[in-house]
């Protein structure tokens, strides 16, 4: 597909940078740009609460789908096995050839109430969440707690803060929760849903 | 005493001769320029193309003299221009996010956020050098 003017980009919102992304970077060996993201710029570029989060962006640097919570190509933590999410890459190949007039590209409108619009609150918590990671490598982990926990309060609902501050150390007794127990015991949703057009 | 700044999209800065106190951050002119890329010129606080006027009633906790020039209160200017931050207890360092305004303003334009980060190798690559082709980009962790 690359060569019809077509590139992947790939983000990895990882404070553990190396350490957290290499092995799955390792296995996969990608062709694309696989980049690393310790400090969550892109999540608060785009708006993001949880990964994944897909983006399709235009010639001109126009978002023209956006946050898609789905992994195109998924291997499974224990077993290896592969999953394609083949409906998905069908989307991504009629985008590809047909463009602008592709199903899947949404309109400007519906586009930016997927991103959502950042208040006061998600700007703030992104202060306390940034301090925290520096703390965090500060090797001051107490008070890298207290800014993430800032964090959590201010936005329940990101999903991204939550999961970074819990697999910095342990999230049990750091935060008394597990992301298995969040999840399941939570009321916030976890993924926003994925709006695909009808098959034809 | 040396603070520690985190400033926007901008990596970690140290203003050596900073002076903090409970929530004032006092920044001379070379160190604010490099932790911030704010400037305090004749018609106000600038930065590239904008400009923040100072308000009479307000310049007495934004702007003070000092050792080679004007000093800016950072963290005054910081609530002036409703942009968020947090500092430590000791006020040894500080992150300041972009005001939610400025990251409303910049997505409602669908143009895609501009960004440079680095591979496992260190290879740094800028997302708008991809103009010409189409891009999906994909956030993903490995928990």
């Amino acid at each position: 597909m690359h060569d019809q003017g077509f590139e992947v980009i790939t983000v990895a919102c990882e404070t553990k940078g190396r350490a957290g992304a290499e092995q799955w970077l390792a296995a996969a060996q990608p062709k694309h740009p696989s980049l690393i993201d310790p400090h969550h710029l892109v999540p608060e570029l785009y708006n993001t609460r949880n990964v994944p989060a897909v983006f399709w962006i235009d010639e001109a640097g126009r978002i023209v789908r956006a946050n898609d919570p789905i992994y195109i190509r998924r291997e499974n933590r224990e077993t290896h096995e592969v999953t394609i999410n083949e409906r998905y890459l069908e989307g991504v190949r009629d985008w590809i050839r047909n463009g602008s007039a592709s199903r899947w590209v949404t309109e400007a409108a519906e586009t930016a109430r997927r991103i959502g619009e950042p208040d006061a609150a998600d700007t703030q918590a992104r202060a306390h969440f940034r301090l925290g990671i520096y703390l965090h490598e500060q090797g001051r982990t107490d008070e890298a707690i207290a800014q993430f926990k800032r964090a959590h309060e201010l936005k329940p609902d990101n999903w991204n803060y939550k999961r970074q501050a819990w697999n910095l150390g342990d999230a049990q007794r750091d935060y008394g929760t597990t992301v298995i127990e969040a999840i399941r015991n939570g009321t916030i949703p976890f993924y926003p849903p994925l709006e695909m057009p009808d098959p034809v | 005493m040396s603070v520690t700044i985190l400033y926007e999209d901008a990596g970690t800065a140290t203003a050596p001769t900073a002076e903090a106190s409970g929530d004032d951050l006092w920044l001379g002119p070379a160190e604010l320029v490099a932790a911030s890329g704010w400037e305090i010129k004749p018609e106000g606080v600038c930065r590239e193309e904008i400009c923040v006027p100072v308000p009479a009633d307000r310049a007495a906790q934004l702007v003070r003299d000092g050792a080679g020039g004007q000093w800016l209160n950072l963290a005054a200017f910081a609530r002036y221009i409703e942009q968020p931050y947090a500092r430590d207890d000791s006020g040894g360092a500080w992150a300041f996010a972009a005001p939610a305004s400025e990251r409303r303003t910049a997505l409602l334009t669908l143009e895609a956020p501009d960004f440079t980060l680095t591979d496992l190798d260190g290879r740094a690559y800028t997302l708008s050098a991809f103009r010409g082709q189409k891009v999906l980009l994909a956030l993903w962790a490995s928990w």
